[in-house]
């Protein structure tokens, strides 16, 4: 009886030892008809890794292109570096303030919420006064907010651009020969969206647009010094920056009235035409050509902008009393213009790619994807502010999760056109807004 | 004698397994020996299960317990990204009890308890695996008590009909993608014991000497789950739009119909086989009800559009020496889960399986039977409502062990 038990527990033992995991094969990776070794991106704060409206340590460190970099790495990329601010500072934004963190801010009626708060009362200077060019580590990351074609030729960029000047390798250096001066065997692109995101963001107000001729010079140009030695590399198109929640989260009709305001507006604005009801009602915005009174309210598809002060909004009948200014809003001529311009780029960029046979990453369906929402990996994303889970606290740069989605679709593109396997990157490792 | 009491008694802790669909199919050892089939072979108590209408045919009383450890181990290799996750789950006991009794006066009619874990798993993933926010842990148990009479009409046809009493717990764990200031994301746990009622009939029918034919339906159980417990661990942040409450659910366990044949070939040789045809129609949707509902709190109903499949078992007992017996046998189940619903909770494959056994009479009234099963699954699928794209493989092995004593 006892020697049958034996055999039976020998057999467990064996049975569990054996227990048949199976066995795990990494798939296999390529590099396709690319040379990854000195890989660079060029492009503006998406690609820089800012993102909570500043650039720090931790959204270099989850930057679109270290993440891409960090993929080709798998297939033969080498060293990737970055103008690294310092691993502990709050960050420094465009204009000079802390990056924005999710915390708790008391409105004017004192009413405490979620809201993107800065880190620090100020932005830390000390970013700006960096000088980090190091010739023998070459910057492979050329993402430098607010980066416009334009610039690429300047000598005098560093003059106005403090977040390259901390990098550049001379007082009149051009960007264009510094990413040019290690060689890059292979670039990937995303440019023009600065030239679009400055338009959009003053609500039309700064157009420095270029023209559609001046772009595919510029584009065409720049392109042709890269491709030179026989690098490879994909460009991205341009999305429609109205789909980023800095323009959609505060909606057209987003004033609600109660019967007695409603009337008190209709006593008001009557006279010149508007009506107010129960419920929603569109905002009122200042608008020149509408009347000879400047002011009429915002029409469905025009986008408010989420630099609105909103304790004004609030407690002090801005938007409605006192219609909001231009700089709050695109106005459906404004949009059209502005997306009749991108398409005009994007065709350039499009043809240029087809010329130099490079691989084109189509931003704007992805922008546009996200904005629809989809499911990854079981996760619900989407454009929308916070919650969306992609976009970062200022409506327009990517967190580290959306910079990872971003960055598969430039692997695919990659992938496609030069025979590659560089395997995707799991956009669920990487953070999404931390919440209090 | 006592370690191996010790040991059912740890076993029987726990129990679960998947299997066809989260079907398990070892209710009796001499079966499983055989392919897992036997409907229309009386064995011993274990027939409680696989016919009710072959107990009749028992010629004595009989208590029997078993119990099939099961080794599983899935790996998920995701296709974006190649990189591999694997499931740390622990061992399921499935086990097993019969007491099968002859009634003195009446010996025409035969009272059976069965007591069996027919569905169940734990799946436990890896920490941190790709498919975290889908799931992390489900653990769902099924206890089916099945008090039973047989009736033996004449010398050649039995009848018997079990009333099922089951009650299961399920534990299903995910992660919520939200973060803390940590970066530690949220995590949700849904718990509750479930009720369910069903019954099984079956019929046996000797053609002649040698040929038996059996067929039996076991209805479906719809497992409801009233008294849910739903616990959210968020942000505090966000503590009023994930907030625990109750909630309500509920699973279906398949209607099962079966046709057996078993073949006395002679003395010492007999082949089984079982054609199962499972219900599995019947689970389209997993939804979850939740009393307290917020706007990131809403009511959820998954697809899972299951499919009715055919199963195929059969097997072969071999009087080898006396008082030894050998079995072998195998099968092969079509899966119920269609191309776009593979979850990570049954990554559910058509299965090819084989086994093997042997039973050991230590004289009269007491026996010993040993049996093991292998199986091997591969399924590639993107998911259609998570878009969890990659290729799970499974490995199991379960070698299982039963007691028979009859009086």
């Amino acid at each position: 009886m006892k020697k049958h038990i034996k055999y039976f527990l020998s057999l467990l033992v064996f049975a569990s030892l054996v227990s048949c995991k199976p066995k795990y094969e990494a798939p296999q990776t390529s590099k396709g008809e690319i040379d990854p070794s000195r890989f660079v991106m060029i492009g503006g704060g998406h690609v820089a890794g800012y993102m909570n409206d500043g650039l720090t340590y931790d959204g270099q460190l989850n930057s679109l292109a270290n993440i891409i970099a960090g993929q080709l790495q798998q297939v033969g990329g080498g060293d990737f570096n970055q103008p690294f601010v310092n691993q502990n500072s709050v960050g420094i934004s465009l204009n000079g303030l802390a990056s924005l963190k999710l915390g708790y801010k008391t409105d004017c009626e004192g009413v405490s919420s979620l809201s993107p708060v800065r880190l620090a009362s100020s932005g830390d200077v000390n970013i700006w006064n960096d000088q980090l060019y190091n010739s023998t580590l070459p910057f492979g990351n050329f993402g430098i907010p607010d980066f416009k074609l334009a610039n690429i030729n300047s000598s005098s960029w560093t003059s106005s651009n403090p977040f390259y000047s901390r990098m550049a390798s001379a007082a009149n250096a051009t960007v264009k020969n510094e990413i040019l001066a290690s060689n890059p065997s292979f670039f990937s692109i995303f440019l023009g969206v600065d030239e679009v995101l400055e338009y959009a963001k003053s609500g039309g107000t700064i157009n420095n647009l270029p023209s559609s001729i001046d772009f595919e010079n510029q584009y065409a140009d720049f392109i042709s010094s890269l491709v030179q030695n026989g690098a490879k590399g994909a460009v991205a198109n341009i999305p429609d920056v109205t789909k980023m929640p800095f323009f959609t989260t505060i909606p057209w009709n987003g004033l609600t009235l109660d019967e007695a305001n409603a009337q008190t507006l209709n006593n008001i604005y009557g006279q010149i035409g508007f009506s107010f009801e129960l419920g929603s009602n569109p905002f009122m915005v200042t608008d020149s050509s509408a009347n000879m009174f400047g002011m009429r309210q915002i029409l469905n598809g025009e986008k408010l902008l989420l630099s609105l002060p909103l304790d004004s909004v609030k407690c002090n009948q801005m938007g409605v009393l006192f219609p909001f200014r231009d700089e709050f809003y695109l106005d459906l001529n404004e949009i059209n213009y502005l997306s009749s311009r991108i398409e005009s780029y994007n065709n350039s960029i499009r043809s240029i790619a087809a010329q130099y046979n490079l691989a084109v990453v189509d931003a704007e369906k992805f922008i546009s994807t996200l904005n629809d929402g989809f499911t990854y990996n079981g996760v619900t994303m989407s454009a929308k502010f916070v919650s969306g889970g992609a976009y970062s606290l200022d409506g327009i740069y990517f967190n580290p999760k959306g910079n990872a989605l971003f960055a598969n679709e430039f692997l695919k593109a990659i992938n496609k056109k030069y025979n590659a396997r560089i395997p995707l990157v799991d956009a669920g490792k990487f953070n999404s807004t931390f919440f209090p | 004698m006592k370690q191996v009491y010790f040991l059912i008694l740890f076993l029987a802790l726990s129990f679960s397994f998947f299997s066809q669909g989260f079907q398990v199919n070892f209710q009796g050892q001499k079966q499983q020996g055989m392919g897992c089939s036997g409907t229309a072979l009386f064995q011993d108590g274990a027939s409680l299960f696989f016919n009710p209408g072959s107990t009749a045919f028992a010629k004595e009383s009989s208590i029997n317990i078993a119990t099939t450890p099961i080794f599983a181990n899935v790996l998920y290799v995701d296709s974006t990204t190649g990189q591999g996750y694997r499931t740390e789950n622990p061992v399921g006991t499935p086990f097993s009890a019969y007491g099968l009794f002859n009634l003195k006066k009446t010996p025409s009619i035969k009272l059976g308890l069965a007591v069996y874990t027919p569905f169940g798993s734990t799946v436990q993933w890896e920490k941190n695996w790709i498919g975290r926010f889908a799931l992390t842990r489900l653990e769902l148990k099924a206890i089916f008590i099945q008090p039973t009479i047989s009736y033996r009409i004449n010398d050649k046809i039995g009848i018997g009909a079990g009333f099922v009493l089951s009650t299961g717990n399920v534990n299903l764990q995910k992660d919520i993608p939200v973060q803390d200031s940590l970066g530690n994301y949220g995590h949700a746990e849904l718990a509750g014991k479930a009720l369910g009622f069903g019954y099984n009939v079956g019929i046996h029918y000797d053609v002649t000497e040698k040929l038996s034919i059996g067929i039996t339906y076991r209805s479906k159980v719809q497992m409801n789950l009233n008294d849910g417990k739903a616990t959210f661990t968020v942000p505090t942040s966000l503590d009023s739009n994930f907030p625990d409450g109750k909630f309500t659910g509920g699973l279906p366990l398949p209607q099962v119909t079966t046709l057996g044949f078993a073949f006395k070939a002679n003395e010492k040789l007999t082949f089984v086989l079982d054609i199962n045809h499972v219900g599995w129609k019947a689970y389209d949707t997993l939804a979850f009800d939740y009393t307290n509902n917020t706007t990131s709190l809403l009511d959820t109903k998954s697809p899972r559009n299951y499919k009715n499949i055919f199963a195929f078992r059969g097997g072969v007992s071999y009087d080898l020496i006396k008082n030894l017996e050998v079995r072998a046998g195998g099968g092969f189940g079509f899966t119920p889960v269609q191309n776009g619903y593979v979850t990570p909770e049954t990554p559910d494959a058509n299965r090819a399986y084989a086994t093997f056994g042997l039973g050991y009479f230590f004289g009269k009234h007491f026996s010993m039977d040993a049996s093991l099963y292998y199986t091997h699954l591969k399924r590639t699928d993107k998911n259609l409502e998570t878009n969890l794209n990659g290729t799970f493989t499974t490995n199991a092995i379960a070698p299982g062990i039963a007691f028979v004593y009859k009086f």
